[in-house]
């Protein structure tokens, strides 16, 4: 069997299953009666006393990291807070509530008080709280800690998901790999395993549930895939191909901050996409050339109440400044009926990504738009940015968006507030029907940016989430090509820029012929750069034009496929490449 | 009662890392120990770390510091003093 899912840290690994069911906590509704407050506020200074030697031995064992010991040092003061502490034990002994409730009952209210902190470092200890308070139930309930920081053996850890508790005691010599049923390449676990090094693939849908304890499978975190029961010759093919891989890699780190110039002398423009705002991923700002997708649905979807001006504009703030005198293009909230947001009831759709998404919603929610615009507006002054909106179909929606951004500068000038007035304005290109509007689309934008992984699903007319289609969803089809070679000659024409930030701008087999379209401009994951930038000073850009024309007449994403892969073989010349 | 007023001077202000040893100090003290920020009615208890947190006091901010208790004068002072010397 074969499960799929997103690669979000490269490598191959072979090995046993481990699958990690952390504790998660049941509450209880009913009442104490008077009797039994005594032995509730014991059993909740038990649990205390518990969660403080776990965290203590957790300190000790943190001590050469520093990093994860703060983190740990933050948990203790939180878990000895007399605020919180005082609030707990009078809910037990006067609103008789049962202490696994009261403790529930306190955090999330504290947390929820951070979260709406105007401070983004303040925002995030409400994770700390989660954490603790997640910790206090389960040694209330008696529960031993199960983690993930002494395993007797290596193995893939297959989750549903991995939390911040649950990766901050990692045992990094014991896990081979890591599969989870959720999340993707900005998530906290994403980031957690690029920087260990650690292959993973995630949002592997059904994963808990197909794989089982002490199962041997191969894990593909190139392709983003799990091999079940993998005879002895696919043992031995993927054992060499994570052993290429691993050379790669480690080759490729060297070019991090290398000039991305093709030998024929052009500059291409590396930029990164990012999404989480957190300091590891701002500190890739100083190996790109700037921001080419920033995603804002963290401060929509981390957070249970919606984001106000000011909060949006502290994290834009944060970002601008990261990145300096860089471009940050930040891409308007782009949701719809797939995800529920907290404060905002999004009617289901039998259809979500064919439905009320991304710049639809926000027209159809002009309050949210009008906020994030007003924000954004004012973070302007802090660095280099430019806006585009996602999801566009049509130009009448475009031309709404652009007298909304007018108007809310006009409003800004009312009241003596400064913004930068040469804001460049774009458009996601996802929709077929604006991609073929190209000519049009050039005279009403400043730039476009092509999202190939949406692009792709809505030429092949195939759900990327849904496995049973999933050899539909070609990314490689010469359609997407074509389209893409179309709107690079439009804009080039102009004088206007195309960027790419979809997956394909980081995949290397696609490079040369992003490279060859005339897309010099490559918006990515971190944990691309380094490799892209290696691919493209190795790249011709005469032999990548030829390349590009080529694969716009081949019939079928398999010969594309295939021919990429040998153009790709003979550009490396005799290194090796994690895709072959 | 003893009170002072208190000025931030480190730039990440009294959260995160000088909030845990701010804290810690005024664990060590008797007194009732109680922060608010200047011109502000609403008082935060400064042993708490969830409670400085949510006062959230950044660079430049001032802020009144009062205990009260058998070492009051103590408490303050030694408080002030921390606040005085944050680096970061």
């Amino acid at each position: 069997m074969e499960l799929f899912g997103q690669p979000v840290s490269p490598g191959v690994v072979i090995g046993e299953v481990m699958r990690y069911i952390p504790f998660r906590p049941r509450l209880t509704e009913e009442p104490l009666s008077t009797a039994d407050v005594p032995s509730a506020l014991a059993r909740y200074d038990q649990a205390k006393t518990k969660a403080r030697e776990e965290l203590d031995a957790l300190e000790n064992k943190m001590a050469n990291d520093p990093e994860k010991a703060k983190i740990i040092a933050a948990h203790q003061d939180i878990l000895q807070d007399p605020v919180m502490d005082e609030e707990i034990r009078s809910l037990i002994s006067g609103q008789l509530v049962s202490p696994d409730a009261a403790i529930a009952q306190i955090y999330d209210t504290y947390a929820a008080v951070l979260r709406q902190s105007q401070n983004a470092r303040m925002q995030e200890r409400a994770s700390d709280l989660q954490d603790v308070r997640l910790r206090l139930l389960r040694c209330l309930a008696g529960v031993p800690e199960r983690n993930l920081s002494a395993l007797p053996k290596p193995v893939i850890v297959v989750a549903d998901d991995l939390y911040p508790s649950d990766t901050a005691s990692l045992d990094r010599a014991h896990v081979l790999g890591i599969v989870t049923q959720v999340g993707g390449a900005t998530s906290h676990t994403a980031i957690i395993a690029r920087s260990y090094e650690i292959p993973a693939v995630l949002g592997v849908a059904g994963a808990m549930e197909h794989l089982s304890d002490g199962q041997t499978v191969i894990l593909d975190a190139v392709e983003g895939k799990v091999l079940t029961e993998p005879s002895d010759e696919e043992i031995v093919a993927f054992r060499a191909k994570g052993e290429k891989v691993s050379a790669y890699l480690r080759e490729d780190k060297a070019y991090l901050d290398a000039e991305p110039v093709t030998r024929d002398g052009v500059r291409m423009k590396v930029y990164l996409n990012i999404g989480a705002v957190n300091d590891a991923e701002l500190a890739g700002a100083a190996h790109v050339d700037g921001c080419g997708l920033f995603r804002t649905e963290f401060l929509y979807l981390n957070s249970d109440h919606l984001p106000g001006e000011e909060e949006q504009y502290q994290a834009y703030r944060k970002v601008l400044q990261a990145f300096g005198s860089k471009p940050v293009t930040l891409r308007t909230m782009d949701v719809g009926g797939d995800k529920q947001l907290p404060g905002l009831e999004l009617p289901e759709e039998n259809n979500p990504f064919l439905g009320v998404r991304g710049l639809r919603l926000s027209l159809a929610r002009m309050d949210l738009f009008r906020t994030q615009v007003r924000a954004a507006l004012r973070a302007s002054v802090h660095g280099n940015l430019k806006i585009m909106m996602p999801m566009v179909g049509a130009l009448d929606d475009l031309l709404q968006a652009k007298a909304v951004i007018a108007e809310e500068g006009a409003a800004l000038d009312r009241a003596g507030i400064p913004w930068n007035y040469d804001i460049q304005i774009g458009i996601m290109v996802e929709v077929p029907s604006i991609a073929l509007i190209a000519d049009m689309v050039v005279q009403e934008v400043d730039f476009i940016s092509v999202g190939t992984n949406d692009l792709t699903q809505y030429l092949c007319a195939a759900d990327r989430m849904n496995p049973a289609v999933r050899p539909y969803y070609q990314a490689y089809h010469p359609a997407v090509f074509r389209v893409l070679g179309n709107l690079a000659r439009t804009f080039a024409a102009a004088g206007k820029p195309v960027s790419v930030c979809g997956e394909l701008a980081g995949d290397p087999l696609a490079i040369p012929v992003l490279a060859g379209l005339g897309i010099h401009k490559l918006s990515m994951n971190l944990s691309s750069v380094a490799g892209a930038k290696r691919l493209i000073r190795r790249l011709n850009l005469v032999e990548a034009k030829a390349l590009a024309q080529e694969v716009q007449n081949l019939k079928t994403a398999e010969e594309i496929k295939a021919r990429l892969t040998a153009f790709a073989e003979r550009t490396r010349e005799g290194s090796s490449s994690i895709y072959v | 009662m003893y009170s002072r007023e208190i000025t931030i001077v480190n730039e990440s202000g009294l959260h995160a890392r000088p909030a845990s040893d701010f804290v810690k100090l005024a664990g060590t003290f008797q007194s009732r120990i109680e922060l608010k920020r200047l011109g502000e009615e609403k008082t935060y208890n400064a042993k708490s770390i969830i409670m400085l947190m949510s006062l959230g006091l950044a660079q430049g901010e001032k802020a009144i510091l009062s205990a009260e208790g058998e070492d009051e004068k103590e408490a303050v002072d030694a408080l002030a003093e921390l606040v005085a010397n944050l680096e970061g």
